[in-house]
């Protein structure tokens, strides 16, 4: 009777996991956790791949993390001729022969501004601490400008950003701490909250994120900015927020499911979670891909790292995050049964 | 019953409260834009932005908190004097790594500013024991006469130098006499020789002094220097004992003022080193703040759709809930007086990701209640009670991170803190009360499709 009685509700489970299988809230059921080698893989090629890129190319880095001193040149478009890059560092070439190293690109014009100019950014190394040097400096570019490409010019600077080697070396320096400190509670948070596992496979999914996101930016060599700097943070931000949410339904799950095999609770958990994640981030991915769309120069580099990190942090919270627990949530469970 | 009353009442006095703040014209607040009581960061209105370190290796064993206090009262003191009043002086960091923030917004030209602020500026009266013409500076002479004295420039003169030393020798005692006995000082028009002259006047002891000294000194010059350079050497009429003297020498109006200035506003106690300067030209902040606003409308009024397209009626919901959230959001910067930067853009786009996001756990909880065959009225009470964990939990971290940040973070990255902790608060009183009252006023009006749905089916 008793065995006859177990079969029965083995045969019930089984069919309970076919129809689950087949489809969960009306669609199809995918099973993540089956195809996480391959996505594992996946995740550490790229960010193979990217810190290959760190060493070998490196970043575009702006003047907040390397020092050094950024002038807008604004001109008047003429009719007969466009400035070029290459004109501009033969005239700064002129004022100090280092200069030929200037990084100079053109700017688009501004909304709601003069239509027919056109806007340079030009950085050197030169860090002009004192005024007086700031105003000689300011005055070489504008005479250089008139006197070597055209009088007719009407050069103006538009803005004027200098960070010395001080203040680029702090901002590394609390970049650091804020990651580090932020890290280990994060881990001591999940770990009270839910079990300290989980805050590794959150804080692996982060580290992912910020890395690919970088190796992006080192790959096409995009600005790196200060506010790239919140870009990041803000994607990390919104990937753990994702991946805490398929935790919950985790530990809810384990709850209700004692004793099913955790690769069948975390792929149903991610798929219990999957429409709110599809709709979250494709909420999430229109804001920010507009802002990517309707932006100038200074917010491109911000809402690229955005846009970017959207796509990046879904899929480490669908592919990784959960994933990864898989291993170790079944050895600490073997030792658990032994013990 | 009276619970949902009570959050009814709630969540209309939280909105009503956030309209007040946003639109109650605030003293000194400009335009009719309706945000016009949010402040906005020199990243996007334009600006000048000043980072100095102090030069602590001029001062030993001083306490670094008084010294930046002290640095901080007299750049206000300098940058007030010449009519900078909109500008901000603050202190950042603390011990080593205290820097003085200046930011001065909307002005294009931040050099005469920016010359008033870097200058030590010790003021001091002094002897003068030869004079030089020489295209370099002269070397030092030595001896017991000249112990303590330096070769000095003279201002608006070419090659001239004066060997100056500080201690006045009166007969036999010698005296000094500084920047710090100057109670007030101030250009007024010389009407004897044309131009401006600046007029300063001294404290009780400064008078004192001055006194003995003219009282030596009459027809002889008495130079007055300004840090490495004699500013004017006047020759003394008569003593001068009122404690009333004037600096002439046919100075413009600009550079009488800026004396004038750093003689009133005392002395810097230590060397400020810039270490990073920002200024963005008002244009530029124009284009930014154009280009956002329209993205953030044009993002906004996609998700609203979506929301509506997807989830019908609760999309309806969440849509009121995020427009919600948004007017909380900017009633609480105005309310904290927060300065919204760009980073602080980021937050508010995460925050329109999280309240949406809050809903939208929400209303898939109450579907799959719904798909277990529960009424609409118990499937919103138990999605409510499940989504709650998921939603604290998810919002904890974020709160966390945000900490985090504000601790380690340097300004605009502050910013972004401020903003995504109000926001993510907001998304949650949103989530979880808004949406709420909204969902169990509408409940007898909703139908289980999932249920009828399966009947049929079956």
């Amino acid at each position: 009777m008793k065995k006859d009685d177990r079969d029965k509700k083995k045969e019930n489970n089984k069919k309970i996991e076919k129809t689950e299988r087949r489809t969960i809230n009306g669609r199809p059921f995918i099973d993540f956790v089956g195809h996480r080698k391959f996505f594992i893989s996946l995740s550490l090629t790229l960010i193979a791949i990217s810190i290959i890129f760190f060493f070998v190319r490196g970043f575009n880095l702006g003047i907040d993390f390397k020092g050094g001193t950024e002038v807008i040149v604004q001109t008047d478009r003429l009719p007969n001729k466009v400035v070029s890059i290459a004109e501009i560092r033969n005239a700064i070439t002129s004022i100090k022969s280092e200069y030929k190293h200037a990084k100079i690109t053109e700017l688009k014009p501004l909304a709601g501004g003069k239509s027919n100019v056109q806007r340079f950014s030009i950085i050197v190394r030169d860090v002009l601490s004192n005024v007086d040097q700031k105003n000689i400096f300011e005055k070489n570019i504008i005479n250089v400008f008139k006197s070597k490409i055209s009088p007719k010019l009407n050069p103006t600077i538009e803005g004027f950003n200098i960070v010395g080697g001080f203040a680029a070396a702090e901002l590394k320096k609390s970049a650091f701490w804020a990651a580090l400190i932020g890290t280990i509670l994060l881990l001591i948070y999940i770990t009270v909250r839910f079990e300290f596992i989980f805050g590794v496979g959150a804080i692996l999914a982060l580290i992912h994120d910020a890395l690919i996101t970088l190796g992006i930016f080192s790959i096409f060599y995009i600005e790196v900015n200060s506010p790239i700097i919140a870009a990041i943070l803000t994607l990390m931000g919104y990937s753990l927020n994702d991946t805490i949410v398929v935790f919950v339904r985790i530990r809810e799950n384990m709850h209700r499911m004692r004793g099913k095999p955790y690769g069948e609770i975390i792929n149903l958990s991610i798929n219990q979670v999957l429409s709110r994640t599809i709709n979250t981030s494709f909420t999430t991915f229109l804001t920010v891909f507009v802002l990517l769309l309707f932006a100038g120069s200074v917010l491109k580099p911000f809402a690229l790292a955005l846009t970017i990190g959207v796509v990046v942090g879904t899929y480490s919270s669908i592919y990784i995050a959960s994933p990864i627990l898989l291993g170790w949530l079944e050895r600490a469970r073997v030792r658990h049964v032994r013990r | 019953m009276r619970s949902e009353q009570i959050r009814v009442l709630i969540v209309v006095a939280i909105i009503a409260l956030s309209f007040i703040f946003l639109l109650y014209p605030e003293k000194g607040s400009v335009g009719n834009s309706i945000f016009k009581n949010i402040k906005l960061g020199l990243d996007i209105k334009g600006g000048t932005r000043l980072d100095y370190r102090l030069d602590l290796s001029s001062v030993v064993g001083q306490d670094v908190n008084t010294l930046a206090e002290d640095v901080r009262t007299v750049i206000r003191r300098r940058l007030d004097t010449a009519g900078y009043t909109e500008a901000i002086v603050g202190k950042v960091g603390s011990g080593e790594k205290t820097r003085i923030r200046v930011e001065i917004p909307g002005i294009t030209d931040p050099s005469a500013a920016e010359r008033l602020i870097g200058k030590k500026a010790r003021l001091y009266f002094g002897e003068i024991l030869d004079r030089t013409v020489s295209p370099e500076k002269p070397k030092p002479k030595y001896g017991f006469k000249y112990e303590g004295a330096k070769w000095l420039k003279v201002r608006n003169q070419e090659n001239t130098w004066y060997l100056i030393r500080e201690d006045i020798h009166i007969g036999s005692r010698s005296v000094r006499l500084g920047g710090e006995h100057v109670i007030d000082a101030r250009p007024s028009v010389d009407t004897q020789r044309g131009g401006y002259k600046v007029d300063i006047k001294f404290d009780s002891v400064g008078r004192k002094i001055f006194a003995d000294i003219t009282r030596d000194f009459v027809n002889k010059q008495l130079p007055i220097m300004l840090d490495q350079e004699v500013i004017v050497a006047p020759v003394v009429q008569e003593p001068i004992l009122t404690g009333s003297a004037e600096i002439t020498g046919k100075f413009s109006y600009a550079d009488a003022k800026e004396l004038a200035t750093l003689i009133k506003s005392g002395n810097l106690p230590v060397n400020l080193i810039k270490v990073e300067e920002r200024t963005m030209g008002p244009t530029l902040g124009k284009d930014i703040i154009s280009r956002s606003l329209k993205a953030g409308i044009a993002g906004l009024v996609l998700v609203l759709i979506y929301m509506v397209l997807f989830y019908r009626s609760m999309g309806v919901v969440a849509d009121i809930a995020l427009l919600y959230n948004a007017i909380l959001l900017f009633g609480a910067l105005a309310f904290f007086r927060s300065i919204l930067t760009l980073p602080g853009i980021a937050g508010i786009i995460l925050t329109i990701g999280t309240t949406v996001d809050g809903n939208i756990i929400i209303f898939e909880r109450i579907k799959e209640e719904m798909r277990a065959g529960k009424t609409v009225r118990a499937s919103i009470r138990a999605g409510f009670s499940k989504a709650t964990t998921t939603i604290v939990d998810a919002n904890l971290t974020t709160i966390l991170a945000a900490f985090v940040l504000y601790y380690f973070g340097t300004g605009p990255i502050k910013g972004f803190a401020i903003t995504l902790t109000i926001g993510v608060i907001g998304s949650m009183f949103t989530s979880l009360v808004v949406s709420r009252s909204m969902l169990e006023a509408l409940s007898p009006f909703m139908k289980n499709k999932y249920v009828t749905a399966e009947e049929k089916g079956a």
